[in-house]
């Protein structure tokens, strides 16, 4: 059927090639959500919305884009995010801050605000990060991951049978973020991959449209961690 | 002795951000002093059964310990949590708690489950 989806964090990386690869199926009106104003650059077919998600008037806008689309609310991913990584002793309250609430509490008040508007049998997925396993230097993402975490599970619970949620873990993906590691570091993360090589932002996107249409029907509250292997190495 | 133990919190988000800020604040005490720190969660959270602003602490809190864990394995501390549920017994939680915080005994990232809810379900 004909519907909306919202895609947060859609100007770049991941989130960008989940919104492209969604607005490339005709029956989908992608809604992408962006503080970046890149955005409205990234593909005709996607209607941007630029706005700080952190703020109730940025939670609204994106409603408000909802209502102009004029068609039911299939999806929601919950894409955006930040890091400010930096070891636990030095890590400063606004780089806890700031990665919270843009990371977990964006998600929070988007999911709140939307799930009463979402058509039965939508889908809500939340980009987590294999980081909610651990991850050296990231307590502040780690938090708020493992927090997104948290909100699929109690989510899940809260809107089944109506709408199913979600997460995916990504692990090392070749986005920008990516590529400002040190190369030395990167080449011992690669490494410890089992596949070999970082993922891919249109393989995390494959996942999202598993999850995002009736392909994963019977699935809900569950965290695909998306790594390559990299949890067991 | 840092032992942390969630408040329970409604699904708000100022919040579940101060209850994480307290957390942090805590944990980052800890680190500073190279001592070990534990967070009591109820396990109900961990699976999102009591709303989502408690689920997002507790599975933050267990995320978070896990970071922690792996700073604290260079420099001979330990990050551990705790989940409870209404069934267990409070001493043998608090007893859990406290021996994770002052002889953990090599045990580092790790989630010990006190009660026998957890059985059978999802692994947070």
């Amino acid at each position: 059927m004909n519907g909306s989806i919202v895609v947060t964090g859609a100007a770049r990386g991941i989130g960008r090639a989940i919104a492209e690869r969604l607005a490339a199926n005709p029956l989908f009106t992608v809604i992408g959500v962006d503080i970046a104003p890149e955005l409205g650059l990234a593909n005709p077919s996607i209607v941007a919305v630029q706005v700080d998600l952190t703020t109730t008037e940025g939670i609204e806008a994106v409603g408000r884009s909802i209502d102009e689309a004029g068609l039911p609310l299939l999806g929601l991913v919950n894409n955006a995010g930040i890091t400010r990584d930096s070891r636990l002793v030095n890590m400063s309250d606004e780089d806890l801050r700031a990665v919270l609430d843009v990371n977990l509490g964006a998600a929070f008040h988007l999911s709140m605000a939307l799930s009463d508007l979402m058509h039965e049998g939508g889908s809500i997925v939340n980009i987590a990060s294999r980081a909610y396993l651990g991850n050296f230097g990231q307590f502040n993402y780690s938090m708020s991951k493992g927090g997104v975490v948290g909100l699929t599970r109690a989510m899940a619970l809260s809107l089944a049978p109506r709408v199913r949620v979600n997460a995916i873990a990504p692990g090392l993906i070749g986005t920008e973020m990516a590529m400002t590691i040190p190369e030395d570091v990167l080449e011992k993360m690669v490494d410890a991959i089992p596949l070999g090589r970082m993922g891919s932002p249109e393989e995390i996107a494959n996942v999202v449209w598993f999850l995002l249409t009736p392909l994963s029907s019977y699935i809900t509250g569950h965290v695909l961690v998306v790594g390559g292997g990299r949890s067991l190495g | 002795m840092n032992i942390f133990r969630a408040h329970d919190v409604g699904d708000d988000w100022d919040e579940v951000r101060a209850e994480l800020t307290r957390a942090f604040e805590v944990a980052r005490e800890a680190a500073r002093a190279e001592e070990s720190i534990v967070f009591m969660v109820h396990h109900d959270d961990l699976l999102g059964r009591r709303g989502p602003g408690r689920a997002m602490v507790a599975a933050g809190l267990l995320s978070a310990a896990r970071s922690a864990a792996l700073e604290g394995s260079r420099k001979g501390w330990t990050a551990n949590v705790v989940a409870f549920d209404d069934d267990a017994d409070p001493t043998h939680v608090e007893r859990w708690a406290k021996r994770l915080a002052e002889d953990p005994a090599g045990i580092t990232g790790e989630l010990l489950r006190v009660g026998v809810s957890h059985i059978g379900k999802a692994l947070p």
